[in-house]
């Protein structure tokens, strides 16, 4: 009994430090405005059965680069989301069929596919694959219009930071749907996404981090997910 | 003895210990380039070919040109993952790779092979955020081939280019970024080889000559800026 008492009084101890966590949690987390556009045609509305799905950046531009972190984003939402639909991962897929997907070889129109499969490793390697849809994501998250000072110090008797900073955060990938089948475009899902964090700091510096790229990447995922899936 | 006397020596070493991490810490910034890279998905080319590298090439570095290698900030060693891609590639491309015992000349006792590669890094240039505000990590190499016969004789020479970049990511130190720049280089590199070899003029002339059975006269040609580029054989 008295051990009983002792854990509910534990728990009870344990509720501000619970709260002040999620408050914590809540105020850490800036806010996020996203659009997501679609067009698609020719949803498989069967879903896409033992097919498979391949998701790979777009790295042309010389000035930035599809990180492989947002496409590996977008394939586990779309794969954790209806664990029906197989996705290939970017490395393994690009590995497998190096040299013919690096940036400087990568198809980029579906007819081009055609060319591709005329070299027969390369319509083998795809059928063992079972790749039905090819969907290619371009775009970037880029950082701009950073403001505020901070100041650190630190001293015999300890260390801090003073002041305050702010910065912008704005996501714009494009992914385009190819039908392998088909060798035909079937959808274009655009998002974009804008959030501002800020960073206050009285003796510890609190990032409050607007979640861009994972809003962007919830968003096209979502998308992709109801063209792909026939349970959504 | 008093404690003084007893505790020198390991202050001294203390000392010296501290001296060095300081003076390692002024050095420049070393990478050694470090990756893994895949066998090409294609049709071997029915070709014994010999593979050459020279000593500059398999023990490439490089730093800033302005400088020396000392006072260079960035050193990058990439001869051992050059070495690793192009044995990679070219036993995936050839039907049969053969390492050269030594530079083919007409005094070098080596295999008799069709012919043999001889790759050169003629130029690298690189670039980093700090350089150019742009969040990318860049690297561009100009490789130069002469093919040639077991004997030295010359069959082709041509140069090709090679890019990689990367993007800054969270919690990626500039070395990893770098590393990665390289790598994306190479593969770049055996992706506009592997798609571009039988481009070239002099060796596609060589290879026609092969199958038509002539003897082919050993004549030196250059396919300067025979930039393959090129998607399909």
């Amino acid at each position: 009994m008295i051990a009983r008492n002792l854990l509910r009084i534990g728990a009870w101890a344990r509720l501000p430090a619970a709260l002040g966590l999620c408050f914590g949690i809540i105020l850490t987390t800036g806010c996020v405005t996203s659009t997501v556009d679609e067009m698609v045609f020719n949803e498989p509305v069967e879903g896409i059965g033992d097919a498979t799905v391949v998701i790979l950046g777009r790295r042309h531009a010389s000035d930035y680069e599809t990180e492989p972190d947002f496409i590996d984003c977008v394939g586990k939402h779309i794969a954790s989301r209806d664990n029906s639909i197989t996705v290939i991962s970017e490395l393994d897929f690009v590995n497998s069929l190096y040299p013919w997907f690096e940036p400087r070889t990568a198809p980029l129109h579906p007819a081009d596919i055609e060319r591709l499969l005329q070299q027969r490793p390369v319509a083998q390697r795809l059928e063992e694959l079972k790749t039905e849809y090819m969907i290619w994501i371009d775009g970037a998250t880029v950082q701009s219009d950073s403001t505020g000072t901070m100041t650190c110090g630190i001293g015999p008797g300890g260390g801090g930071c003073f002041g305050f900073g702010t910065w912008s955060n704005d996501s714009d990938y494009e992914a385009v749907i190819w039908d392998f089948t088909d060798r035909a475009e079937v959808g274009r899902v655009n998002t974009t996404a804008t959030g501002q964090s800020y960073m206050p700091a009285v003796v510890i510096p609190i990032p409050i981090i607007a979640p861009v790229q994972g809003t962007a990447c919830d968003g096209i995922g979502e998308q992709l997910l109801q063209f792909l899936s026939a349970e959504y | 003895m008093s404690p003084s006397v007893i505790f020198a020596p390991d202050m001294r070493r203390l000392y010296l210990a501290m001296i060095l991490a300081l003076l390692a810490g002024c050095g420049p910034t070393q990478v050694k380039v470090e990756g893994s890279f895949p066998t090409p998905l294609m049709e071997p080319l029915p070709l014994k070919m010999g593979v050459w590298y020279p000593e500059a090439f398999r023990n490439h570095e490089f730093f800033d040109d302005a400088k020396s290698r000392g006072e260079s900030s960035w050193v990058v060693d990439t001869g051992e993952a050059q070495v690793a891609m192009w044995d990679t590639l070219l036993a995936g491309m050839f039907k049969e790779l053969v390492h050269m015992k030594g530079m083919p000349a007409p005094e070098q006792m080596n295999p008799v092979v069709d012919a043999v590669l001889i790759p050169y890094v003629d130029e690298l240039q690189y670039s980093i955020p700090q350089h150019t505000n742009v969040k990318v990590y860049e690297i561009w190499m100009r490789y130069r081939f002469a093919l040639v016969t077991t004997g030295g004789q010359p069959i082709a020479e041509w140069t090709m280019s090679a890019y990689g970049k990367t993007p800054t990511a969270f919690l990626r130190s500039d070395q990893a970024a770098v590393n990665l720049a390289a790598v994306m280089a190479l593969r770049d590199a055996g992706a506009n080889f592997a798609t571009g070899f039988h481009r070239v003029p002099e060796v596609a002339a060589w290879r026609e000559s092969r199958r038509g059975g002539k003897a082919r006269p050993a004549t030196k040609t250059t396919a300067e800026g025979a930039s393959p580029g090129g998607r399909q054989p």
